[in-house]
């Protein structure tokens, strides 16, 4: 059953170790797509935020846990998304971040990278400066 | 399914001058490695040179295509 019915999602599945929960999107009333007006408030909020499938603590994908593989190797804190528990986060991502793939990394409001260039950047010794 | 010659020859189309080597590293034809390097990644980003190629392949990728890992490389 999928209803064309947007129902508001006013949190996104998030955790994270830099602040608290994020109850997203405030309501400004007649917004047109609160998922996607959450996803990128969160990417505002949040000097590096990672959309992965599962939690850190329980990656769901390969490429999901590789990536913050890499970033506990850093030591860097950063919030997560996981796009798992409702499949309009991921549709609405892909279409602010032109990606289409999971994990998606963001810094400084921008796109990183997918797992690919993380690891890429990682192991060239780029990531940490890219992250500050 | 595709295949993994089926992924080289059409990045080697949509990308002029593009090398690819694609390996279905499950065997089960949906999820694959590709190392793609060509003249037109010069001058950018590792994320431009990664939509590139994502790009050949648009809602396939997430779908029949479950998986694309990707190396872009411009020509030594």
């Amino acid at each position: 059953m999928s209803s064309s019915e947007p129902s508001t999602i006013r949190d996104l599945p998030m955790s994270s170790n830099q602040t608290g929960p994020v109850g997203a999107a405030p309501s400004t009333g007649g917004e047109q797509n609160p998922i996607r007006e959450a996803i990128e408030q969160a990417i505002g909020e949040h000097k590096v935020i990672l959309f992965m499938k599962g939690t850190p603590e329980a990656p769901a994908c390969g490429f999901s846990a590789r990536t913050v593989a890499a970033l506990q190797e850093l030591d860097v804190p950063f919030a997560a998304v996981d796009i798992l528990p409702d499949p309009r986060i991921r549709q609405e991502l892909s279409v602010i971040s032109d990606w289409p793939t999971i994990p998606q990394l963001f810094a400084h409001g921008e796109l990183v990278g997918g797992c690919d260039i993380v690891i890429e950047m990682y192991e060239s010794g780029e990531l940490a400066g890219a992250l500050q | 399914m595709p295949s993994a010659e089926d992924l080289k020859q059409r990045i080697e189309i949509a990308i002029p001058g593009a090398q690819a080597e694609v390996e279905d590293y499950t065997g089960g034809g949906d999820h694959f490695k590709a190392t793609v390097t060509a003249a037109a990644f010069e001058g950018r980003s590792r994320i431009a040179q990664h939509r590139l190629v994502y790009d050949v392949f648009g809602a396939e990728i997430g779908g029949a295509i479950h998986a694309l890992s990707l190396k872009t490389q411009s020509p030594q």
